[in-house]
């Protein structure tokens, strides 16, 4: 049983989660990419002494399970009270390359009683193509700079060579600059207040019991939530439609499996990493096991290593949901960490209410313009639930970015957009309809270099207890198809149009 | 007072009756009335408002329902946004398109007879005009708005560019939408309030709206948006008040009713400004007061959780039933019954509402809940109030600390039927020493009327360099001179949303037009410094819009009450206040005033 009273454990979840919320909207007030300011494509958290996490910001989703391989990782390399390290590669914690992951150790009486972690998307690491997410992509190392747990920063201030060396490697280097900047002033305040916290409310020792009683807390909530489903296993599916590389479908089997306050996700027999980027490291695969988890039992359980404790993962080394080196991955934090969510999701259908599938995918386009890059995901249809219609133009997962304003994209970029509509009709028909997709036309003003990596284009978001399914989604480059994925330079004039699908149905009409 | 739904214009001039009967003056003495007004809210959360059109751009007619594309609840997947306040088939697409640099599609003759045609077929009792790029060149926007304006002469025709001339356009036109949805109805209400004051004797009332000044009642009626939080605003404005009596540079006002708690920063006498929130899940973007609201309240209801903790609301008890205390059927242990178990409050509840506290109710339901969380019962009324202080302190803090402001050498000034009661357990969360509880919250709503000043605000998006000096010149100068001719004499403030080239989110620093482009790109530098730790003095600097105000200073009240002989009391004891209790907690004395107001300081 706990050690702090019912009452202790909500001020101090107040308290941590407060500094978890500050360091995100300091990230985001100084922060200088479209990216991160109006996209919010960024996550803060406080961990313990230990590395396990405490407390996370009301964030993006896909960072949820994504951070604590990168503690693990920079604790490993030896980081000291003072110091703040820098890593992105997918395979030491990353999630992707340009999720940039910041983790400082901080104490307090000369114990390490916090690590503070922000992570942010930069638009641009380098690689073969501009916003460093090019579809088609074979290999790490083709989509931009690798950085291991590196120490950025100490007592000294910020390591310059270092800070050079990435900037050097990045087609934006004055964006990361101030991006960087951001992130670190938001590990000085978590300094601060992790300090303030401990003057006031009995030292080091007071906040590692804190945290610790916290863990368990969510981890107890968690078990309750758990062992309310029925016991049993269930089975699903969810297929990758090609990589950008092979135009196989890769597919992710899972098994859910609850027995008691226990539940296994068991991902053998899926398939093998493919030779594109869809494919996931273990980090991205975490999250979207816990997004789905969450979704189908408690989502005001507070996230955090306790919450998770109760859920065992079986990944396959070297399947998609699993990576190794030298795997690409760009786009498995996207769109495998989607299908991911679908699979997980289908088999929680079995045991407990969750929606008809949604769109399933973020419609990911990159344009480089030289030295301008410009990212954008589309919402979608959300699938219907039995208590009503799916949403309409939406994210509907792991994602929940802003759009960008058209009068902002067209002052920043040249481009014209032509039509920004909601696709009606695309949700699937039923007692409760699927939400409808979205349709975003966009003509280009100047040569670009173009990558679009989409899923859903030849598959659709199935129906639920005899609801039909949402439709496909469409891409059209020039007014011709081009399927999910897609590369290259396109001549001023073009037009690119995508029109987004919608979910599932619940329920015959 | 009771709130009189069909005509609430009716209830407001009888509650001007009754306190001139009260202190025996007459009708014709009274200079000036000024009113405060929760109509355009409630209309939204009823969604009472108007039949409206949005004219808009081909291409983009579903903006309302795009939104900003981020989904209602972040894993309650079949949680849905409002739905818009215009529906998809009362919007008209219009073929004309401006660019960032200038017209792409011009705006042709027929196109606007045919635009005409399209909305009148609707029997619209309001249109909302929004084209993309309007902020820029309003040219299209006011051939639609003076065609429809001959067309249907008798509603009222609003173009984004007039309302909100900034760049986004979602935020834009959804602004301009609500102030079309709810104009119609504040017009009505108003010209009916203006029609009874005139019956009686009265000068024409003058209006509160959101950014805490008030406006002219036809001025007020033309722009419903511009007031959809009115009635908070008087209560800050008041409290802005008393910090300016009390010397205080810097305070927390903190107001927390029943049901919700709003709070917001005071520095030098002046509330924070904030350029727009959400209101009932739609976006007010327009010059407003800084207020940040919780659902946390005397009623809150305090509960355990699957893993063995104490949460207190976002449920509430409401009015009906209200706390178990009030004896009305209430069940459910709310933060009203922890103070009153543990004898914080007791007694009759204020003046005006007349109920009775009964301690035995509130006991047995925080027994209940007590018995379930493993707690003495006085321990459970403890955690009761920590954790819905916690709450509040989270709102206080983001209006402070996160606004890079160090609440503690300030004072919290506590209103609201439940604030003096907290103020203590507040201000030692958040370190501060000074609290001040005003006579009483209805006094200070009525403070804030008095010494409003005049105010009208213009925001013009500019995107300039800071050196562009001459064109940003121009632009302020044309906001100054529509603002001069609203307020003759008023006194102009000029600010500047501005941000390093290449950041898509502007700092508002204040600016003198006169001065050298370097004076504002210095403030620039230090006020991003400020917010966010660092200044890039390197690079170049960019303004994204213009803002001017007109404002007149309202009158300065002194505050000359006096200590009240015996009235200095040690805590722990609670003091009686009109419409609250005042709790003064261990290490804490309290000041009692002859005028009601009570001022505390930590040991």
């Amino acid at each position: 049983m706990s050690g702090l009273d019912p009452i202790g454990l909500q001020v101090w979840s107040a308290a941590l989660g407060a500094v978890a919320e500050e360091m995100q909207a300091a990230l985001v007030r100084a922060a200088f990419s479209v990216t991160i300011k109006e996209r919010r494509d960024c996550s803060t958290a406080l961990f313990d002494g230990q590395g396990r996490m405490v407390a996370q910001s009301h964030s993006i989703p896909v960072h949820l399970g994504a951070m604590p391989e990168a503690v693990a990782a920079v604790m490993a390399g030896g980081a000291q009270p003072g110091e703040v390290w820098i890593i992105n590669d997918p395979f030491r914690g990353g999630t992707h390359l340009p999720d940039i992951t910041l983790v400082s150790p901080i104490a307090v009486d000369g114990v390490v009683v916090a690590h503070a972690v922000t992570r942010a998307h930069h638009a641009d690491v380098g690689g073969m193509s501009p916003g460093s997410m090019p579809a088609g992509a074979r290999e790490l190392v083709q989509e931009g700079l690798v950085i291991p747990p590196m120490r950025l920063a100490g007592a000294d201030g910020v390591d310059v060579q270092l800070l050079e060396l990435v900037l050097a490697n990045s087609r934006t280097p004055d964006e990361r600059r101030g991006d960087l900047a951001a992130q670190l002033a938001a590990h000085a305040l978590a300094d601060d207040r992790l300090r303030e916290l401990a003057a006031r409310r009995g030292g080091a020792g007071a906040i590692a019991r804190a945290m610790d009683d916290i863990l368990a807390y969510a981890e107890r909530r968690t078990r309750t939530a758990i062992a309310a489903l029925p016991d049993g296993e269930w089975h699903g599916e969810a297929s990758l439609e090609g990589d950008g590389v092979t135009d196989d479908d890769i597919v992710i089997r899972v098994r859910v499996a609850v027995a008691g306050d226990q539940m296994t996700v068991d991902f053998t027999g899926t398939d093998p990493a493919g030779p594109g980027n869809l494919n996931c490291p273990i980090a991205v695969t975490r999250s979207a096991v816990y997004f789905a988890v969450r979704v189908s039992t408690d989502p005001d359980i507070p996230a955090s290593a306790g919450a998770f404790a109760p859920i065992t993962i079986i990944a396959p080394e070297g399947s998609v949901v699993h990576a190794r080196p030298p795997s690409a991955v760009a786009a498995g934090n996207v769109e495998g960490s989607s299908r991911i969510t679908d699979a997980v999701m289908a088999a929680h259908a079995l045991a407990a209410p969750v929606p008809a599938e949604g769109q399933g995918t973020m419609n990911n386009l990159t344009l480089g313009f030289g030295d301008r890059v410009y990212f954008e995901t589309l919402a979608g249809g959300q699938g219907a639930s039995a208590t009503g219609d799916g949403p309409s133009a939406v994210h509907v997962t792991m994602s929940n970015t802003l759009n960008t304003p058209i009068e902002a994209l067209e002052v920043a970029m040249p481009v014209r957009v032509e039509r920004y509509a909601i696709r009606r009709g695309s949700g699937g028909v039923g007692r409760h309809n699927g939400g409808d997709g979205v349709v975003r036309r966009i003509r280009l003003l100047h040569d670009a270099e173009v990558s679009l990596i989409a899923e859903r284009r030849r598959s659709c978001p199935a129906g639920q207890a005899g609801g039909g399914d949402g439709q496909m989604g469409v891409t059209l480059v020039g007014d011709h198809p081009v399927g999910g994925k897609w590369r290259g330079r396109l001549p001023a004039g073009t037009v690119i149009e995508q029109r987004t699908p919608g979910g599932g149905a619940h329920g015959a009409a | 007072m009771p709130t009189t739904p069909h005509d609430q214009g009716d209830g407001v001039i009888s509650a001007v009756h009754a306190a001139l009967a009260h202190a025996a003056i007459d009708a014709r003495e009274v200079v000036s009335v000024a009113h405060g007004m929760t109509v355009g809210t409630n209309a939204l959360l009823e969604r009472q408002g108007a039949r409206a059109c949005l004219v808009t751009t081909a291409g983009i007619e579903d903006v309302l329902e795009l939104r900003r594309q981020n989904r209602a609840a972040l894993y309650r997947l079949d949680e849905h946004h409002p739905a818009p306040l215009i529906a998809a088939d009362h919007v008209v697409g219009v073929h004309e398109r401006l660019t960032p640099t200038g017209v792409e599609v011009a705006l042709t003759p027929d196109e606007l007879a045919r635009t005409v045609d399209a909305v009148r077929v609707h029997d619209p009792e309001a249109v909302a005009i929004g084209l993309l790029f309007s902020y820029r060149d309003a040219t299209h926007e006011q051939l639609l708005a003076a065609a429809l304006r001959d067309a249907l002469p008798d509603i009222p025709v609003l173009t984004s560019a007039e309302v909100l001339p900034e760049i986004r356009e979602y935020e834009r036109i959804a602004t301009t939408v609500l102030d079309a949805y709810l104009t119609p109805l504040l017009a009505r209400y108003l010209e009916g309030l203006a029609m009874r004051a005139a019956d009686a004797g009265l000068p024409e009332p003058i209006i509160m709206q959101s950014s805490g000044g008030v406006m002219g009642l036809h001025d007020a009626s033309r722009h419903a948006a511009r007031t959809v939080l009115s009635g908070p605003a008087g209560g800050l404005v008041g409290a802005a008040a008393v910090a300016r009596q009390h010397g205080a540079p810097l305070a927390l006002a903190f107001d927390m009713g029943g049901t919700s708690c709003d709070v917001a920063l005071i520095e030098d006498g002046v509330p924070a400004r904030a350029h727009g929130r959400v209101v009932a899940g739609h976006p007010v973007h327009l010059p407003m007061l800084d207020i940040e609201t919780v659902s946390a309240g005397g009623g809150s209801i305090a509960w355990a959780d699957g893993g063995g903790a104490l949460r207190v609301g976002p449920r509430s008890a409401g009015a009906v039933p209200g706390p178990a205390a009030y004896a009305h059927g209430g069940e459910l242990p709310t933060v009203t019954d922890a103070n009153v178990v543990l004898g914080r409050v007791h007694g009759t509840l204020g003046d005006d509402h007349g109920i009775t506290l009964d301690p035995t109710c509130a006991t047995q339901a925080v027994a209940a809940l007590a018995t379930s969380l493993g707690l003495s019962v006085d321990a459970c009324a403890e955690g009761i109030i920590a954790v819905a202080v916690q709450e509040m302190v989270r709102a206080l803090r983001v209006v402070s600390v996160q606004r890079g402001v160090d609440p503690r050498p300030g004072v919290l000034v506590a209103f609201g039927g439940a604030g003096p009661m907290h103020a203590c357990d507040v201000a030692d969360e958040l370190g501060m020493r000074t609290i001040t509880c005003p006579a009483s919250a209805g006094v200070l709503a009525a403070l804030g009327m008095v010494v409003a000043g005049e105010r009208r605000d213009h925001v013009r998006t500019v995107l300039l360099g800071v050196h562009d000096t001459d064109a940003l010149r121009a632009a302020v100068h044309a906001l100054v001179r529509v603002a001069q001719a609203e307020i003759p004499g008023g006194r102009i403030e000029v600010q500047a949303d501005c941000r390093y080239a290449g950041q898509s989110h502007a700092l508002t620093v204040a600016w003198h037009p006169e001065d050298a482009p370097e004076a504002l790109a210095s403030a620039f530098h230090a006020a991003h410094a400020h917010a966010s730790g660092s200044a890039m003095p390197e690079r170049a600097v960019e303004v994204v819009s213009v803002r001017v105000a007109a404002i007149t200073d309202g009158p300065t009240l002194e505050w000359n009450a006096r200590p009240v002989p015996d009235g200095r009391v040690n805590g722990p004891a609670s003091l009686a206040m009109a419409g609250s209790t005042c709790w003064v907690a261990t290490d804490w004395s309290a000041q009692v005033y002859d005028d009601g107001t009570i001022t505390m300081e930590r040991a």
